[in-house]
């Protein structure tokens, strides 16, 4: 077991590991490992205009697939489940799922064909970008989200609250999404680590001066070794940033979990 | 403040469950456990109660009013549920505080009237605390605070102590029968537990399969159950099919007994109730009875008397409580007495005549 664990953290961490080394060597051709020590590659990728345009591009449909995943996940996950109906919410647990399983090829052509048509011309606009990452993202947030109600009792916490006299809005405002503030965390965490690494349908969807910086990456990749591995290097360390931020919020929720037992 | 149910029928879809007819009447300051195996209905009866349901005929009637269409928001009723259901992000006085937050009491007021409340429970000290840092018991006196804070109407407990392990089940009652005394508030304490019906009740509402079967004092229920479901939820008990022969004697399995049938026809089926505790030991240095009660009895009179075998014999402290295979029944009986059991009487005044 312990074997195993290692062979696997090794097979993780070495590209990983080679990639960070690569991002500080002058030169990369038919060796092992680089020769030589330089920042010049890390100057190289900030210098650049396209990069630059890409980051920011990148932290913007981050930040606007956040939000929006906020104002529909909760309510949705939250309408799912109360819904007495046993079929109703069977139909929206596989519903929500739908964008996880298809492959994202098939919902990127989707999108090129719904949208390069003339009565919705707005291929390669920010905006169709960030909805093509609310689509891929919100399903995770809606199971994590459902996942915590059920576990953490709420529909009798809000049996409960209603009989001391407590409206739906009050509920929710003092019941429901206090509760739910960890689940909520963990759950934008992994929504952000996701839309940042995504490449697939941003590839297919982004204009050309919207596309997020994977898919700028790419291009990087035809050039010098080290800047390849420098560019990469940046989008890994966000990535590590999202991840981190989303262990901590189901650490937490888990903690509270523990108080609760 | 009572609570009274008129003829209340409420039916679920799949066609099982539910209650059929259902009239109750729970007075100011009155404690009424209602009691049934599960399934029998008792939840639905608080949930229609509480408002998460509505009758499909008859109404309940709330300090007079009728409260059809009022939803459970409305109701002004105070619930403690069996999973107790505290606001883990609040703390106990938070939690406590909420209804009277939600009446828009004013702050200074409201801590105080909680902080009274959880001092009413025992748990002055405990108001900072989060509610994951209790223990069951705890937060069950949390619970109680909290639906009692805003006096209610009514006070409704869903099985609160099904949760708590035994020994903290017992004080709990007590604390519980305490606390709904003080606050003199008509309560209705749904339970599947006799023993603790028995010892918490004003009266006992017994329901089986969505029927009121008996609505009697504790006392009144164990000693005169209606039927031999009645009798055979409620304590344990001897239950003999048998027929009657004459006024004063039932032919059962294990001969004719001597009983007082007069109000029975000759002729009919019915079944004999005996409850342990009024099974004597014989003992065997003198021949005699020697049970607590033998005193009572009047001499002369006839007594049955059966000799057997002793097949299960549990220790259980202040009684033992006993199998006598007698031919081919098995009488149970409770007796302080140790020593060695080779039969027993039961005086004709313990049998009682139920319907078969």
């Amino acid at each position: 077991m312990g074997l195993v664990t290692f062979l696997y953290t090794l097979y993780l961490i070495a590209p990983i590991a080679l990639l960070l080394v690569g991002s500080f060597g002058t030169s990369w051709t038919n060796s092992l490992l680089p020769t030589g020590f330089t920042l010049d590659w890390y100057r190289e990728v900030i210098g650049d205009a396209s990069f630059r345009r890409a980051f920011m591009t990148s932290l913007e449909v981050v930040a606007a697939t956040c939000v929006v995943n906020v104002v529909l996940g909760v309510p949705f996950a939250y309408a799912v489940f109360s819904a007495a109906n046993r079929g109703v919410r069977l139909a929206a647990r596989i519903f929500t799922l739908l964008p996880v399983a298809v492959p994202e090829l098939v919902l990127g052509f989707g999108f090129i064909i719904v949208f390069s048509s003339d009565y919705l011309p707005w291929l390669g606009t920010t905006w169709l970008l960030i909805c093509a990452h609310i689509v891929l993202t919100l399903p995770y947030l809606v199971a994590t989200l459902l996942g915590d109600m059920d576990r953490l009792g709420i529909a009798d916490m809000e049996k409960v609250a209603e009989t001391l006299g407590a409206g739906f809005w009050q509920r929710f405002r003092d019941i429901v999404l206090p509760s739910l503030r960890y689940s909520l965390l963990s759950g934008l965490m992994m929504v952000t680590a996701i839309s940042i690494g995504e490449f697939q349908i941003s590839n297919l969807v982004a204009g050309f001066l919207s596309r997020p910086y994977p898919v700028v990456l790419l291009q990087a990749f035809y050039g010098a070794t080290g800047l390849a591995c420098a560019a990469t290097v940046i989008l890994i360390i966000l990535a590590l940033l999202a991840a981190f931020g989303g262990a901590a919020g189901a650490h937490l929720a888990q903690l509270r979990q523990k108080v609760r037992a | 403040m009572t609570i009274r149910f008129d003829n209340v029928t409420y039916r679920y879809a799949t066609g099982k469950g539910g209650l059929s007819d259902i009239s109750l009447e729970v007075g100011k300051g009155e404690l009424l456990v209602v009691i049934g195996p599960s399934g029998s209905g008792k939840s639905t009866l608080l949930k229609l109660l509480a408002g998460f349901m509505e009758p499909q005929a008859g109404r309940i009637l709330i300090a007079g009013q009728d409260i059809r269409g009022v939803s459970a928001q409305h109701r002004d009723l105070g619930i403690v549920f069996q999973s107790y259901a505290l606001f883990p992000h609040m703390t106990v006085l938070e939690n406590i505080a909420y209804p009277l937050k939600l009446r828009r009491v004013g702050r200074d007021e409201r801590i105080e009237r909680a902080r009274n409340a959880l001092r009413e429970v025992g748990l002055a000290n405990a108001g900072d605390r989060l509610p994951g840092t209790l223990s069951g018991g705890q937060q069950q006196r949390v619970a109680l605070a909290r639906a009692l804070v805003y006096k209610p109407k009514a006070l409704l407990l869903d099985e609160p102590l099904s949760a708590l392990d035994a020994g903290l089940r017992t004080d709990m009652r007590d604390l519980i029968t305490h606390i709904q005394r003080a606050a003199n508030i008509a309560t209705i304490h749904v339970t599947h537990d006799q023993e603790e019906a028995l010892s918490m009740a004003d009266r006992i509402a017994m329901i089986h399969e969505g029927r009121l079967l008996q609505l009697a004092p504790p006392r009144e229920l164990y000693d005169a159950p209606v039927d031999t479901t009645v009798a055979a939820f409620v304590g344990k008990a001897n239950l003999w099919p048998g027929r009657v022969v004459s006024p004063t004697l039932v032919a059962t399995a294990f001969g004719n007994i001597e009983c007082v049938a007069s109000a029975w026809q000759i002729g009919a089926a019915v079944t004999l109730l005996i409850r342990p505790e009024a099974v004597m030991p014989i003992t065997d240095d003198d021949g005699q009875g020697k049970g607590p009660r033998q005193e009572d009895k009047q001499p002369g009179r006839p007594i049955n008397r059966f000799n057997g075998t002793l097949t299960q014999d549990r220790f259980l402290g202040a009684v033992r409580r006993y199998d006598l295979v007698v031919g081919d029944g098995v009488i149970t009986g409770e007796t302080g007495y140790r020593g060695i059991i080779s039969g027993v009487t039961i005086s004709p005044d313990d049998v009682r005549v139920l319907p078969a």
